[in-house]
């Protein structure tokens, strides 16, 4: 018997967030696909649902006056794949939404309800830390941002505060470099064992900016500014890229679960950096 | 008690008057209250893909879909396909891409939203786009060569 006495369908963040204060059992709703699986699993219950599917102010994407891109939560993975503005080191936010789940679940996802999840095995986390986003959250106090560095604290665990939700993502203008996000899973569809997201910049005097985050090997994503630099000093050389993976492959607290063992993680890391750096490289040659 | 309420629904091109509980998904709705089981309950939480319809013209998984958040959506279900989906189920008979047919509505389903989106589609773009839907008989192969047919038939 569930326990669902009312689906509110509020029509701004701020309406939405005022639902949320109603109290603990109450959650809110955007793509379902996790949520509802929860649900239908019996593993969780709640009393109302916020519905955020008729706030105009979460969909789409839009072009900030700076050349920045602000992603509304209730963007769903499969518009985020398809996204052209996604270029350049941002790109690794379009590989990343491609590999999420399957079509249809793609459809239905949104990257607010992956973000607000934290699961340590989705795809966003890695690739949100690597591009440098921040996470916009609204509340009845009004709105705050935390990079995505910060936002990611533990198993589920985020810095969203009671009755706040996220709002959007927001990233940077896009400089030239490139972007990309490889994956190792079992089959496609599932999610990650060990996942890569590398996000590289090059500035205008030519030197490199770059954002390298390993996803499904810890409670959040795996990030080492030491690793950045020596990516960056070392222009994305085979040698750094070792020293790189080896550094991640030691920060990692990876878990033996059903897809893989920790120790198999730890194997894998160095080898799945070693070949995006190749390709980031290679990419960024192809560039001139 | 669970609390229920009246939610009109437009399903296959006709209005519908049901009345689920606020936990009930779409899927539930469908086969339970409006008798269409062309929609099958596989696994309950989005792996198996048995349950996909579309919701305006998009597969998504009637098992993760709250009844109450498809106001306003038109739902299209197997019963109701006509065009391409109709000559899927066509090529689908021919190529003998059915065993037990479990899968088979879904698969139906996601080919037509695919081959309608891209006409002419390749065999790699077919076989991702059929990733989300498990089929347990068939092996696929004669799934993807059903689609295929129709694929070409469509041109680019
Ligand atoms: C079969 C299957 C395979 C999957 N594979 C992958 C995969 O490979 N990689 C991957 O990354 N993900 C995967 N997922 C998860 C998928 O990406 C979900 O879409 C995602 O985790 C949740 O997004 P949602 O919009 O459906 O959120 P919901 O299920 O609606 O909500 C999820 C949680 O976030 C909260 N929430 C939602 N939106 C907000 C918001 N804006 N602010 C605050 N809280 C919010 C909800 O209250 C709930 O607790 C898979 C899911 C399924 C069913
Ligand atoms: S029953 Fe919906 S995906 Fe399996
Ligand atoms: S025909 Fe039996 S599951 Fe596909």
């Amino acid at each position: 018997m569930s326990a669902l006495k009312q689906v509110h369908f509020p029509k701004t963040p701020e309406e939405a967030a005022r639902l949320l204060a109603r109290g603990d059992g109450v959650r809110c709703l955007a793509g379902g696909a996790s949520l509802v699986a929860m649900m239908n699993l019996d593993l969780v219950d709640p009393d109302e649902l916020v519905s955020l599917a008729e706030v105009a102010e979460l969909k789409g994407i839009a072009s900030l006056p700076d050349g920045g891109l602000r992603i509304g939560a209730m963007t769903r993975h499969r518009e985020l794949e398809t996204e052209a503005r996604l270029a350049g080191p941002f790109a690794v936010l379009r590989e990343a939404a491609g590999k999420v789940a399957n079509p249809p679940v793609r459809n239905m996802g949104t990257i607010g309800g992956v973000v607000a999840l934290a699961d340590p095995a989705a795809d966003y986390p890695s690739a949100l830390v690597a591009a440098d986003a921040v996470i916009e959250l609204a509340s009845e106090r009004g709105r705050r941002r935390v990079p995505a560095r910060e936002f990611f604290v533990g198993l589920y665990a985020t810095a969203l505060a009671p009755a706040e939700i996220v709002s959007a993502i927001l990233l940077p203008p896009a400089a030239a470099g490139v972007g990309l996000y490889d994956k190792l899973a079992r089959v496609a569809g599932d999610h990650a064992i060990v996942s890569v997201a590398l996000a590289v910049t090059r500035r205008p005097r030519g030197d490199l900016g770059v954002g390298l985050a390993i996803g499904g090997c810890g409670l959040t994503p795996v990030h080492r500014a030491e690793a950045d630099v020596l990516l960056a000093a070392g222009a994305l050389g085979d040698a750094a890229a070792r020293r790189a993976g080896e550094l991640l492959a030691a920060a990692a607290d990876p878990l033996n679960d059903v897809r893989a063992s920790a120790d198999y993680r730890r194997l894998a890391i160095p080898r799945m950096v070693t070949r995006a750096v190749a390709r980031a490289r290679e990419e960024l040659g192809r560039l001139g | 008690m669970s609390v229920r309420q009246t939610l009109v629904l437009r399903v296959n091109d006709a209005e519908r008057e049901v009345r689920p509980a606020l936990h009930d998904t779409l899927l539930t709705v469908l086969r339970d209250e409006l008798q269409l089981t062309g929609a099958k309950r596989g696994c309950n939480h989005g792996v198996c893909g048995a349950c996909t319809v579309l919701v305006d013209g998009r597969p998504v998984r009637a098992c993760l879909t709250l009844a109450h958040t498809c106001r306003g959506a038109a739902i299209t279900t197997i019963e109701g396909v006509t065009g391409i989906a109709d000559r899927l189920r066509s090529a689908f008979e021919d190529a003998n891409a059915v065993q037990c047919g479990f899968c088979t509505s879904a698969m139906v389903l996601v080919a037509a939203a695919l081959v309608a989106e891209r006409p002419g589609a390749s065999i790699e773009e077919i076989r991702t786009g059929l990733s989300g839907n498990l089929c347990r008989c068939t092996g696929y192969r004669k799934i993807v060569d059903a689609v295929c047919a129709v694929a070409q038939g469509t041109g680019r």
